[in-house]
């Protein structure tokens, strides 16, 4: 099919991301979220680019974690994952002290860097 | 490709199109059904909705009857979960008047940042009260509808009101799906389990309404698919991932984590069992010990709760054998809470699915008996014990324990879930059957020229064969489907927060400078918590339970004069005090004495009045 092998490319270049460009996107995403919320506040910014991100870690978590499975259950698998980690982070963001805008950015960001270094710890652990 | 199946696969696109343009429509028909006054979504549902529902749901069982990818089917499901759990959320200006209003007025309080350290907003007295508050539900649940909201630069109350909805409809099909395939192989059957789960209607509730239970239960959901997929590997990343879901289950509710690690335990044992080869006798001695121990866990868990909350109180008991009569005591063992005030047809659409689960389960641990090299043998061993745990924690939380922080039947959900994959198989081998007789005794490949040539008993057996399958079947499914939201969604209910009790807290918000605190019935409290939150210093609404501002309320009702408002700002702290009295809530009579009297009191103003006159706020300033 078409469409599972065009998935299939996004996929495969994003978890071999040796030069972290798609982490680099990820974050790029979430400094975009960031002016939308302070400047605009649309969804019409807020909602592609959540998905852009949801897409790029949601890979990276499913591929580290569900190498064997069909594609379509990596993508589901790994956007849990990500929703689990987002809010735990978040929970430790509230627990510390808040989870205002820049606490905000912050659960953002250390979530990705964490699903981009799971990725890797695992893509490594796989090779050897 | 041959023709007949270049045909075939053109009908099949032809009703995938079809499906999505009736599940479209219904997405429509629900958002018109969109009001700001009802008690239950019945009274409202746009009346083309049901049965445009129907056709979509029939149309759906047709397609994944059908052979088809199996992720365009499960796509297909996704949407449909969603549409289905969206009922409330859609039709509702506030969604359901339920826990998820509470939870959402404390939430509410995090989006804000009026509270740190997450809720409760006050330290608790002890450490382990403190830790247990920190890693409660609730918290989580904040974090995530924060998240989610802060992300999509969306309206918070829509984003927590879909958080559930959503989540249940794109996540609770994939391990239904998983579970099934896992001890059948058989895709059609498990892709049949993942739509029946809607059939299940305290399963389509909770998926319905956002509370961190509802989190729990998916993540309990996956965690059990996770322990069925351990049983058969000793992959480490599964046991990783059976501890994660289950400890994401313990951190969204404690019943679902309490549920998970029982099973858990439950799983290990029955692995270990597997792999005993040396003495049989003493892996089935402890794997009776384990279900024992695995049943137990949750009554005594719920016993020592007290440990983390004082506030629970719950004991074992016999006072029930005493107190009830014999009839009543058999009604609650056999359908528990559904032997009181429900109507028959809610009490079969609610025991319809575990009952022909529990009968499927039997038979074909039956079958086992007769041949023990069957394969995934294990896997239904640990589910029929699994769903025996939850029909033995069930009965022992109804009938011997009291004072319980939940309702039992939220045990039902656990048992439902079980169930699914059951229920499907069992509608499956019904289908195969008739699929085989209809091969016995029809020609290969009906055309009309064949037809022609065919005896007519022959042709009449295989087109009515077809008929029930192609057409009977899926609308006979899609029936039950449908007939469940009845009994999912209530049929009585209080009038749900209004459209125009939103708008004045709304207004009064946004008009006011100074600290404030609102007066008013619970009714008011709820839609209060929606817009601005429980307790917020700034915009002060009187908790649920807190009994200042019940009498606040009386007293205002039976005499409104600013005596009662200043008390109410000097208890408070605010500068201004606002006094919302509504008529569906008092009654025309009382209402119109209330706001008569309010009207001559000349130190009150008018801050507004809503909905055509049937909300009135009056305020009073300081000084």
């Amino acid at each position: 099919m078409k469409t599972s092998y065009g998935f299939d490319k996004i996929e495969q270049r994003i978890t071999h991301d040796e030069r972290m460009l798609f982490t680099l996107g990820s974050y790029i995403v979430v400094i975009i979220i960031l002016i939308n919320l302070s400047e605009f506040q649309s969804p019409m910014l807020g909602l592609p680019a959540s998905t852009i991100y949801f897409l790029i870690n949601g890979i990276f978590l499913g591929h580290a974690f569900f190498k064997k499975e069909d594609a379509f259950f990596r993508l589901i698998f790994g956007t849990l994952l990500l929703i689990m980690l987002l809010g735990f982070i978040g929970l430790l963001a509230i627990i510390i002290y808040n989870l205002d805008v820049t606490r905000f950015t912050l659960v953002l960001f250390i979530t990705a860097t964490l699903s981009s270094l799971i990725n890797r710890r695992m893509k490594s652990k796989n090779a050897t | 490709m041959p023709h007949s199946k270049q045909q075939f696969t053109k009908l099949l696109r032809v009703g995938e199109l079809l499906y999505l343009l009736l599940v479209g429509l219904s997405f429509s028909l629900l958002f018109l059904s969109r009001t700001d006054e009802a008690h239950t979504v019945w009274e409202v549902l746009n009346t083309a909705f049901i049965p445009t529902l129907f056709a979509a749901t029939s149309l759906l069982l047709a397609i994944l009857l059908a052979s088809e990818k199996v992720n365009y089917k499960l796509l297909f499901i996704i949407v449909h979960s969603i549409l289905m759990h969206s009922f409330f959320s859609v039709v509702f200006p506030a969604g359901d008047l339920s826990g998820q209003q509470m939870y959402l007025g404390r939430i509410r309080l995090v989006y804000d940042s009026v509270i740190f350290h997450g809720w409760p907003s006050n330290p608790l007295e002890t450490v382990q009260s403190q830790i247990y508050a920190w890693f409660n539900g609730i918290n989580f649940q904040a974090a995530l509808s924060v998240v989610f909201a802060r992300m999509f630069s969306m309206d918070f109350l829509a984003v927590h009101l879909f958080l559930v909805p959503v989540l249940w409809g794109i996540f609770t099909p994939i391990p239904a799906y998983l579970i099934t395939y896992t001890f059948t192989q058989n895709e059609k059957a498990a892709v049949l389990a993942s739509l029946l789960l809607s059939a299940f209607p305290y399963a389509t509730y909770f998926g319905a309404i956002s509370v961190p239970n509802s989190l729990g239960y998916i993540f309990f959901f996956y965690s059990l698919y996770f322990m069925l997929k351990n049983l058969d590997s000793n992959d480490s990343k599964t046991t990783f991932l059976i501890l994660a879901f289950s400890f994401f289950s313990l951190l969204s509710h404690y019943l679902t984590g309490i549920m998970s690690f029982s099973l858990l335990f439950l799983a290990l044992t029955f692995k270990s069992y597997k792999a005993e080869k040396s003495s049989p006798t003493t892996a089935k001695i402890s794997l009776v010990t384990s279900f024992i121990l695995s049943a137990s866990l949750l009554p005594l868990s719920l016993i020592y709760l007290r440990f983390f909350r004082p506030v629970t109180q719950t004991v074992f008991t016999l006072d029930k054998f005493y107190e009830l009569p014999p009839e009543e005591i058999v009604g609650l063992t056999l359908i528990g809470e559904l032997t009181y005030a429900f109507d028959l047809k809610t009490i079969l659409l609610i025991i319809i699915g575990p009952t022909l689960a529990l009968l499927w389960m039997t038979y074909q641990l039956y079958r086992f008996k007769r041949n023990p090299t069957a394969n995934h043998q294990t896997s239904l061993y640990f589910l029929f014990a699994a769903f025996l745990i939850m029909l033995i924690d069930y009965r022992i939380l109804k009938l011997f324990m009291e004072g319980l922080p939940l309702n039992e039947e939220r045990l039902w959900v656990f048992r439902d879930f079980i169930a699914a994959p059951f229920v499907a198989l069992a509608v499956y081998s019904v289908v195969s059957s008739l699929r085989n007789f209809l091969r016995a005794k029809s020609p290969s490949t009906i055309t009309v020229a064949g037809l022609k040539k065919s005896p007519k008993s022959i042709v009449l057996r295989g087109l009515s064969l077809l008929l029930a399958l192609n057409i009977l079947i899926p609308l006979l499914l899609g029936g039950w489907i449908i007939f469940s939201l009845s009994a999912a969604y209530p049929q009585v209910a209080p009038l749900q927060t209004t459209g125009y009790e939103l708008e004045a807290v709304r207004y009064i918000e946004e008009n006011t400078r100074e600290k404030y605190v609102v007066i008013g019935d619970i009714w008011t409290i709820f839609a209060g918590e929606v817009i601005v939150g429980i307790s917020n210093p700034r915009a002060y609404y009187f908790d649920e339970y807190n009994k200042t501002g019940h009498d606040l309320f009386v007293n205002m009702r039976q005499n409104p004069s600013p005596q009662w408002m200043l008390l109410a700002m000097n208890y408070t702290d605010t500068s201004v005090a606002f006094f919302i009295v509504t008529e569906p809530r008092l009654g025309a009579e009382e209402f119109n004495s209330v706001v008569s009297r309010g009207l001559q009191n000349e130190q009150l103003t008018v801050a507004g009045v809503f909905g055509a006159g049937k909300l009135y706020v009056f305020s009073y300033r300081k000084g």
